[in-house]
């Protein structure tokens, strides 16, 4: 296809029953069940600017280095892993204060629209290619 | 069932894609709809209505005539659903959320 390729953003929201400050500290914090980290079979993490991860989880290499790390509000570091096809993707995770919670913001950006990127639903590839891209403006 | 399933399950059958991509091109009136596909009217009647269920098509009266034409929002969310990432983020998120509210429980009681 000679189509430019495109590019997908992935953002999910959660709130957070804990302060911004508690929330990114323990987002870093590879103990803390629920962040990536934590489910490393190898890890390598310096969560400063310009400081890297190495992230092995299920036989697949993840590499990222930290762009932002402002506590308590934003975190923000590249990745690569075989899913983002070389290309170097971003990861951008927010707190902010909700009352007593936490709104925590996931936005990972800049993944690229391949088969590898969109992951295991094969038999849905023949829909997915032809639809999807023809319908985005419907 | 939820919509995502109803939209897998429209999708899930050759003739219900084939409607689809024939839909694609432009509304149509049932009666062309039906005229490629070797089965029976009301075989057709029923694949339609799986399709309208998940929200994949819609019937429009133009005069006396009724128009059958394709929605593609439904396929987008199906198209974001399958997005590894976007799973494996909400499976983070969730249990991350989870390790706070047991904690907030805890300290509760």
């Amino acid at each position: 296809m000679n189509e430019p390729k495109k590019n997908i953003e992935v953002k999910v929201e959660r709130t957070i029953p804990a302060s911004p400050g508690e929330a990114f500290d323990a987002w870093l914090d590879p103990k803390v069940p629920g962040n990536p980290w934590s489910m490393a079979e190898k890890l390598l993490l310096n969560p400063q600017v310009d400081g890297f991860f190495y992230w092995l989880m299920q036989g697949t290499s993840h590499y990222g280095r930290f762009t932002e790390v402002a506590r308590p509000g934003r975190l923000q570091h590249t990745w690569m892993s075989r899913s983002t096809s070389g290309e170097e993707s971003t990861v951008i995770v927010t707190f902010e204060k909700k009352g007593e919670d936490t709104l925590m913001t996931l936005v990972h950006s800049g993944l690229p629209d391949t088969d590898g990127g969109r992951g295991h639903e094969k038999g849905w590839n023949f829909f997915l290619d032809k639809f999807s891209k023809k319908f985005a403006a419907a | 069932m939820d919509r995502l399933t109803d939209v897998f399950t429209a999708v899930s059958h050759p003739t219900r894609r084939a409607i689809i991509g024939q839909l694609a091109t432009g509304p149509a009136r049932f009666t062309d709809l039906a005229k490629p596909f070797d089965t029976a009217l009301n075989s057709v009647t029923k694949h339609l209505k799986l399709l309208e269920r998940a929200g994949l098509i819609e019937r429009k009266k133009l005069g006396r005539e009724v128009f059958i034409s394709f929605r593609g929002e439904p396929l987008r969310e199906v198209a974001d659903w399958v997005h590894e990432y976007e799973q494996f983020w909400k499976e983070r998120l969730d249990r991350f959320e989870q390790h706070f509210k047991d904690k907030r429980k805890k300290e509760k009681k």
